[in-house]
């Protein structure tokens, strides 16, 4: 081949790269259309800001874009992420800082399809492949909450540490052409209103897969709707084990009725579990605030989900037993000790107040993590309506080695027909590394 | 609510989850249980329930009506309490006695249920903190009752 017709092979090769590159650059820095592009702005109707604040809460924006010193809403949150930390934003009305000189339009972008003025691609640490869902009223009523109904705060946003390349934002175009659904939530014609409006709950605003459904390779949620069995099927996840909100008797919610779901959501406690880890977060600044009509909703829905006895392992079944009787047993004798004056030396716990230990999810489960991080850690306060709870775990990272609690959660996690796996001590250390006590303090995040 | 404390019978008000401790102490006056840590985890809040030693710090009232209570005041009512008060007089265990009415509902129940308890037994039975650091004469007051259980009622 001689010199010029190299050259013009290469020059014909060009032009469609060219046109790949500059349609991939259009691509992924392009501002999705808005279906609220063409609503006027948002008015100050005091109904529609009311219900804007229900959908925050529904949508619990509050946890991360609210730190507990803080304004309402005026960001600053830390969020750890595999490739370093980074901050929530400012979401009040301040012009600058803020949000304040969103349109609707933008408002909607940022929200549902992830993208900020501009074409930048925010993180999905913002749970927007969920938020999609939300039909176009609530994004305008949640607009006008956000626009009318929160104070602005002039606080400018932390940088990311993300460290270049990692930081540049495009790729995350591609991610989310693979990884979510465009649309909002499509109401399933077989079904009737209160499974749809559960539905709608638990996939768009309630969010609850970003840390019930378990992460492909990508980070990517691996299913966003009850059409694949990985959905809610429970994850790991900052340290804990999100259980399955699947008909799994185990790992799940086989053993719950709709009203016992539905209370939990409402009062933190049931006589199955008490809410801890990130789901106090989730209950305090949120869940207890819905309705009933859409506890009993998302409760229905999640009823409706089947379990996988493959993935959840044979049906557990109480086996009484005195843990006094077994003093023998490693761990038996720490477990007397420190544990039984709450959950009881039959492992029944007290009511609802302290959760049984015999049949709990952390008992059952495969995944270790939660009943080692609640060991060492504790519990944060159960806020209910403002008020504090009486009871709650303590911190035991201080008191106990690795081994002991090794020792005494393979001995919880093998009692009363409990059938979890032993834990071993060098897991215990390994999460003593990466996290700290629970605060013994209420915090309650203020949205006003 | 209606509560059996010491053989009496008292009517209080309170929330269901309001621990039994909060209740005797601040509503009823007794304050011969104390108040440690309120996290289960030093015992000073001990009572009996139906003859099992309780932390009351951890108790939520609403699960113990109904049920006989009893708390320090009336510990020498009971034949084995009895005993026991007298061999923490006769080995003068106590220093401050902050923690001891605790210490001795957790001996109580410990030889209502056991009169001749193992080592083993005593050591997961008593387990109260004590931040004077009792600890020698409470070992050596219940190996003594330990010892001297009456043959009737023997192991
Ligand atoms: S006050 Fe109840 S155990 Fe410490
Ligand atoms: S005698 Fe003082 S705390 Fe035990």
């Amino acid at each position: 081949m001689t010199r010029s017709s190299t050259a013009k092979t290469l020059g014909v090769l060009a032009v469609p790269c060219l046109v790949a590159a500059g349609l991939l650059a259009w691509y992924v820095t392009r501002e999705p259309a808005s279906a609220l592009a063409d609503s006027p702005a948002a008015a100050a109707d005091p109904a529609l800001i009311q219900r804007g604040e229900y959908v925050a809460r529904l949508s619990d924006c509050v946890a991360c874009h609210s730190v507990p010193e803080g304004a309402p809403f005026a960001g600053g949150l830390k969020m750890a992420t595999p490739l370093g930390a980074i901050y929530a934003t400012n979401i009040t009305p301040d012009p600058s800082t803020g949000i304040g000189a969103y349109s609707l339009a933008d408002f909607d972008r940022a929200v549902r399809h992830g993208v900020a003025p501009g074409g930048r691609r925010l993180y999905p640490a913002m749970p927007y492949p969920s938020y999609a869902k939300l039909s176009d009223d609530d994004v305008r009523a949640l607009y006008a909450f956000f626009n009318k109904g929160v104070r602005p705060v002039a606080q400018a946003n932390t940088p990311g540490e993300i460290p270049w390349p990692l930081n540049l934002r495009w790729p995350i175009a591609l991610w989310n052409g693979v990884f979510t659904d465009a649309g909002p939530y499509a109401a399933k014609a077989d079904q009737d209103p209160q499974w749809n409006r559960g539905a709608y709950l638990v996939q768009g605003p309630g969010h609850c897969g970003s840390c019930h459904t378990p992460r492909g390779l990508a980070f990517n949620e691996k299913a966003l709707n009850e059409h694949s069995e990985a959905f809610v099927a429970g994850a790991l996840l900052d340290g804990w084990y999100a259980p399955s909100l699947r008909n799994d008797p185990n790992t799940g919610l086989g053993r719950w009725s709709e009203a016992d779901i539905a209370g939990f959501l409402k009062t933190g406690r049931n006589q199955h579990a008490v809410v801890y880890g990130s789901m106090t977060e989730a209950y305090n600044n949120s869940t207890q605030f819905m309705s009933d009509e859409d506890l009993a909703a998302i409760a229905r829905y999640l009823k409706s989900l089947p379990g996988d006895p493959k993935r959840d392992g044979p049906a557990w079944q109480y086996q009484a037993v005195s843990a006094a009787t077994r003093l023998e047993a490693p761990g038996a004798h720490t477990y007397v000790t420190l544990c039984a004056s709450c959950h009881g030396l039959e492992g029944r716990g007290q009511a609802e107040w302290m959760p049984p230990l015999a049949g709990a999810t952390s008992a059952l489960a495969k995944e270790t993590a939660s009943a080692i991080n609640i060991t060492l850690n504790g519990s944060q306060r159960v806020v209910t309506a403002g008020v504090p709870d009486a009871y709650r775990m303590p911190a035991f990272r201080e008191h106990l080695s690795d081994r002991e609690i090794a020792e005494v959660l393979s001995f919880v996690r093998s009692t009363w027909g409990n059938h979890g796996a032993a834990v071993q001590a060098k897991e215990v250390a390994k999460l003593r590394e990466h996290t700290g006590p629970a605060s013994a303090s209420p915090i309650i995040l203020q949205m006003r | 609510m209606q509560l059996r404390i010491n053989q009496t019978t008292y009517e209080v008000d309170a929330e269901a989850d309001t621990p039994l401790l909060w209740v005797i102490r601040d509503d009823l006056g007794m304050t011969g249980t104390k108040y440690g840590c309120g996290l289960a985890q030093c015992g000073a809040c001990s009572v009996l329930v139906d003859g099992n030693v309780v932390r009351a710090c951890v108790t939520p009232v609403a699960g113990v009506v109904g049920r006989e209570i009893t708390t320090i005041e009336a510990i020498e009512t009971d034949e084995v309490g009895k005993r026991v008060v007298a061999a923490w007089v006769e080995n003068q265990v106590a220093q401050c006695g902050y923690c001891q009415s605790g210490q001795v509902m957790a001996a109580t129940a410990l030889l209502k249920h056991t009169p001749k308890p193992s080592d083993e037994q005593i050591a997961a039975a008593m387990v109260n903190l004590c931040r004077c650091g009792t600890y020698n004469a409470i070992h050596t007051a219940v190996h003594a009752l330990a010892a001297q259980a009456p043959k009737q009622e023997g192991a």
